[in-house]
């Protein structure tokens, strides 16, 4: 298991981890919605939520090299629409469509970032949980997350003794080792699945998940709620005007 | 094909968003209907298979690499429903932990790759079967579907954007549909090749599934 990349951070002691979930999942929504329906051109509105999310990067003390490393991802998207400036023809206004997603993405991406890097895993489909969203979804994704990290393990020792005894060649042959590859890690997850209900039904799995984790409103939470969303709604409602 | 936040327009993102959600509600009843409580830890599992074989690249020409999609395989394996709810949650982690998509294009992806890629893909699977017969014809059919599911998304992205006023339609869906056609056939031959893998070793999986 060398997966600690997913959740690396999220033990950390700050005041953004202590917030509960829901706190998280509510205010990063919030905040994603009122980035992208802003106006291409209102930089100050831009510079505003800037100001917040960098706030929160710093509050939430997750290294800084690797949250940019994470914005990173946004590229081949950015350059897709960058190739396409010149077709467009609008001059100017292209030039605002490319600055208009480039800002909003990158919000966007560093507010995902915040939410993912400070929350564990099943906190986070906990809080989602009590927030209503179908719980058969979510009950898969925790299946999910769980088997995840074997899976992977599996398709990385199948990749790594490919690699050590294949030299290059043909094209075709190549597709077809890989094949084998995919095709053995389903078998091998289909049969796990079949033992792992086989062993929950044994325990009396009835179709619901039972935890002890309860999660609890504190007031650093309602503070949160209370300065963030007070502080963006002002910023919406001052560039109305 | 992950479309991050702020690449597609207040309209686009919430019709798309409304549209996957009705597909996921439907999906849900219909394999509650079928398939009950057993199928939880098989499709989170299978979801998670998915996901691990999304991160294996082969290389494309021009030095550039592509990824399986496998959204008609495991609507193959599982029945295109089963095969929204496994594509949904896999995006759905990708998007959350990865950050690869956004949250407000998750309507988007999840139509783009799940009910394109895999549905429609998968329907178009069953539908050659019927004009397509013979001993070696399910795999033609299904290297077939796969290759026009990817193309297909493509071109559902590309529409998506240029709808939102972010890229022109012509040259982008160009652009789009021509480099996918090539990742297709990654796509079709990885499915027609783990699908004659399958029918090798545990050939009564490829029997089982009949939604």
């Amino acid at each position: 298991m060398n997966h600690a990349f997913l959740d690396k951070y999220s033990n950390l002691n700050s005041l953004i981890h202590k917030l509960d979930p829901r706190t998280k999942i509510i205010t990063f929504l919030l905040f994603i919605v009122f980035v992208i329906t802003s106006a291409p051109t209102d930089y100050i509105q831009f510079l505003s939520y800037s100001v917040i999310i960098l706030t929160v990067v710093f509050l939430s003390k997750v290294p800084l090299g690797y949250v940019f490393k994470r914005v990173l991802v946004i590229i081949p998207f950015v350059l897709l629409v960058a190739i396409f400036l010149p077709f467009a023809n609008k001059g100017q206004e292209g030039w605002i469509i490319f600055g208009n997603v480039m800002i909003k993405s990158i919000l966007a991406v560093l507010a995902t970032i915040m939410l993912s890097s400070t929350t564990k895993f099943h906190k986070l489909l906990k809080g989602f949980e009590l927030l209503k969203f179908p719980k058969i979804l979510i009950m898969i994704l925790s299946f999910m997350y769980r088997y995840v990290f074997i899976l992977v393990d599996e398709a990385q020792r199948m990749e790594r003794a490919r690699d050590s005894r294949y030299f290059g060649g043909e094209y075709l042959r190549q597709i077809k080792i890989i094949c084998n590859i995919i095709g053995l890690l389903f078998i091998r997850a289909y049969e796990r699945g079949e033992r792992v209900y086989q062993s929950m039904s044994a325990r009396g799995f009835d179709g619901n998940i039972i935890t002890m984790s309860k999660l609890a409103y504190t007031k650093i939470d309602i503070y949160f709620y209370i300065i963030f969303i007070g502080i963006i709604m002002i910023i919406k409602i001052w560039s109305l005007f | 094909m992950h479309i991050p936040d702020g690449f597609l327009d207040t309209k686009t993102w919430m019709a798309l968003t409304a549209i996957s959600g009705t597909a996921i509600a439907v999906s849900l009843k219909q394999t509650g209907k079928t398939l009950g409580e057993k199928q939880i830890p098989m499709m989170g599992i299978t979801a998670a298979f998915i996901f691990a074989a999304q991160m294996l690249n082969f290389p494309i020409a021009g030095g550039t690499s592509g990824h399986f999609m496998g959204g008609v395989l495991a609507a193959i394996l599982l029945g295109p429903f089963t095969a929204i709810l496994i594509m949904t949650t896999v995006l759905i982690v990708q998007c959350l932990i990865f950050q690869d998509g956004g949250v407000t294009a998750l309507g988007a992806s999840i139509f783009n790759m799940g009910i394109i890629g895999a549905f429609v893909g998968y329907y178009i699977y069953v539908i050659l079967n019927k004009i397509i017969k013979g001993s070696k014809s399910i795999f033609i059919n299904a290297f077939i579907a796969s290759w026009l599911s990817i193309i297909l998304a493509a071109a559902a992205c590309s529409v998506e954007l240029s709808i939102s006023g972010t890229v022109p339609l012509k040259t982008s869906l160009i652009a789009m549909t021509g480099v996918h056609a090539i990742i297709g056939i990654g796509e079709g031959l990885i499915t027609i090749a783990v699908l004659s893998f399958i029918k090798k070793v545990r050939p009564d999986l490829l029997e089982l599934r009949h939604e």
